[in-house]
């Protein structure tokens, strides 16, 4: 057995070293779409974690008429409530606490705070089940906009719209270029696997005439393709790691109201992503190996 | 050790390399393949190690039929069948040492009985002070010497030998000759496929003769018609 394994290893690193440049090449490709890939989920998890700073989990406010009396605002509260399957919750806040929350707003511009005190509306915060979704925050606020007494929605759904459509496209187009990549990288593999076959034709002949079983004869090759996915997997983490703390620490400059401080990841995450990767490399290293293996043995 | 009941090998559906061949060759016999180029020996080899498998008939080697034999155990059938070829086939970057032991390595032998074995094997081909030597270091008689010590270390059944003296100038093939006449005495079954007329009519063995994919002779103690 040990034997077997001494074998196993020292002819994957011959092989290694003998196609150096075709490695190197096939370590590469599966570094650059891997790290494509790696960057799609950090760039989701940014646009989600902005997405849920611009929400901040009350998606919308609606405003309710100056001297609204408490009928006429159960009203309106039990028609927000009764829209369970999108309404996730409601607080009002009536006109004191309203105050309270436009003297902390408006606390250095005192002149629209004056303007404002004499007509200052109660409000409700809605929070919508569903808060990511720009389509059901505009269905909400024409609905809510008709109710009586209600004299303003407010709801950050420009903002929220155009954040997840940009995350769609930069999204979906990165992981289709990745998977495309990765595809190519699964192929670069292959080839190498097939060429290295090509190069030891003659040695596989003898060997398969000795009586080496094909597993004997695949392994080091397929293990020479698995260290060039979980290589290329390194890369891909090593440079995910170094881009992302890079990334936060140039977003932790940017100024507090400029509402973007969000657009990062953190807390493990990245970790987690990296781990995925050194999975997702692997596999393709394996699979372009194990089939280059199998389809060239017969040399 | 190997029988060949009603053996015909096509190729593409249009060449027949062998027709409705039938022999037995017992354990320890020493048989000649002959006949002219194409007729159909070395096909007989590959059939023998099931490199090839036959439309037609049932090969039997060591009692059992190999044509019926799982895939996976082909390798362990081979541990018993030595094979030697025209071109040597030997391991350029390894040395003489290295491309018999490789033979041991690839099924899986422990690296004391590698040790043992090779070193003794190459003083049985008459080899054993080349050892660290490299193939183009080698004359074309040496060469086949190592192919053979390669063929033999695992102490096979048989050895399939394809017209190992074809490259050898006479002198050197006779020397082949006595080696593989010396392997065959220890037990072992040679089949050779030549057409090395000198040769077989010097040996004095049983020939099987081919012509165009059929046998048409099979004498003991032949000679090369």
């Amino acid at each position: 057995m040990i034997s077997r394994i001494r074998y196993t290893f020292r002819e994957m690193w011959a092989s290694l070293s003998r196609n150096l440049t075709l490695t190197v090449a096939a370590i590469i490709t599966s570094a650059v779409s891997l790290l494509m890939v790696g960057g799609s989920f950090l760039i989701q998890r940014a646009f989600d974690n902005q997405l849920k700073l611009w929400t901040g989990g009350v998606e919308m406010i609606v405003y309710v008429k100056h001297g609204a009396d408490d009928s006429q605002v159960q009203l309106i509260e039990a028609a927000l409530l009764s829209q369970k399957s999108v309404v996730a919750g409601a607080t009002y806040c009536d006109e004191t606490c309203s105050l309270d929350v436009a003297k902390t707003l408006f606390a250095t511009d005192p002149s629209a705070l004056e303007q404002l005190t004499p007509q200052i509306p109660s409000f409700f915060k809605v929070k919508p089940v569903d808060q990511g979704s720009s389509e059901v925050l505009r269905s909400l606020k024409t609905e809510f906009s008709a109710l009586p007494n209600v004299t303003d929605v407010r709801t950050p759904d420009d903002a929220v719209a155009t954040l997840s459509r940009l995350k769609n496209i930069i999204g979906v187009r990165i992981l289709v270029v990745s998977v495309v990549l990765l595809f190519a990288s699964a192929l670069l593999i292959w080839n190498t696997i097939r060429t290295a076959m090509f190069a030891r034709r003659r040695e596989i002949e003898v060997m398969k005439l000795v009586g080496a079983t094909n597993w004997f004869i695949r392994l080091p090759f397929m293990l020479e393709g698995l260290l060039q996915g979980i290589a290329g997997a390194g890369f891909a983490s090593a440079v995910l790691l170094l881009a992302n703390s890079n990334w936060t620490s140039g977003v932790s400059g940017f100024p507090i109201n400029s509402g973007l401080r969000a657009f990062v990841v953190t807390v493990g995450y990245p970790w987690v992503v990296c781990f995925g990767l050194v999975v997702l490399g692997a596999l393709v290293g394996a699979i372009g190996s194990a089939t280059a293996a199998s389809r060239f043995l017969d040399v | 050790m190997i029988k060949l009941e009603n053996v015909t090998k096509t190729y593409s559906h249009e060449v027949t390399a062998l027709q409705n061949a039938n022999f037995d060759i017992a354990k320890g016999e020493f048989v000649f393949l002959v006949g002219p180029s194409g007729s159909g020996k070395s096909t007989m080899l590959r059939l023998m190690n099931r490199q090839e498998r036959p439309e037609k008939g049932a090969v039997w080697v060591a009692g059992r039929n190999i044509n019926d034999m799982p895939d996976a155990k082909v390798p362990h059938l081979r541990r018993n069948i030595g094979n030697i070829f025209q071109d040597y086939k030997l391991l350029a970057n390894k040395t003489v040492f290295e491309n018999v032991a490789f033979a041991l390595e690839v099924i899986g032998r422990p690296r004391h009985v590698i040790r043992q074995q090779v070193p003794a094997v190459l003083d049985l081909v008459g080899l054993g002070g080349k050892q660290e030597r490299f193939p183009h270091q080698l004359s074309g008689g040496e060469q086949q010497r190592v192919s053979i010590a390669r063929a033999f270390v695992n102490r096979p059944l048989i050895l399939l030998a394809d017209e190992p003296t074809g490259n050898l100038d006479p002198a050197t093939g006779e020397g082949i000759m006595r080696l593989l006449d010396r392997i065959n005495k220890t037990g072992t079954t040679v089949v050779m496929a030549t057409h090395d007329q000198r040769i077989v009519n010097m040996m004095r063995k049983r020939v099987i003769q081919f012509d165009r994919g059929v046998i048409v002779r099979d004498q003991a103690r032949g000679v090369y018609e």
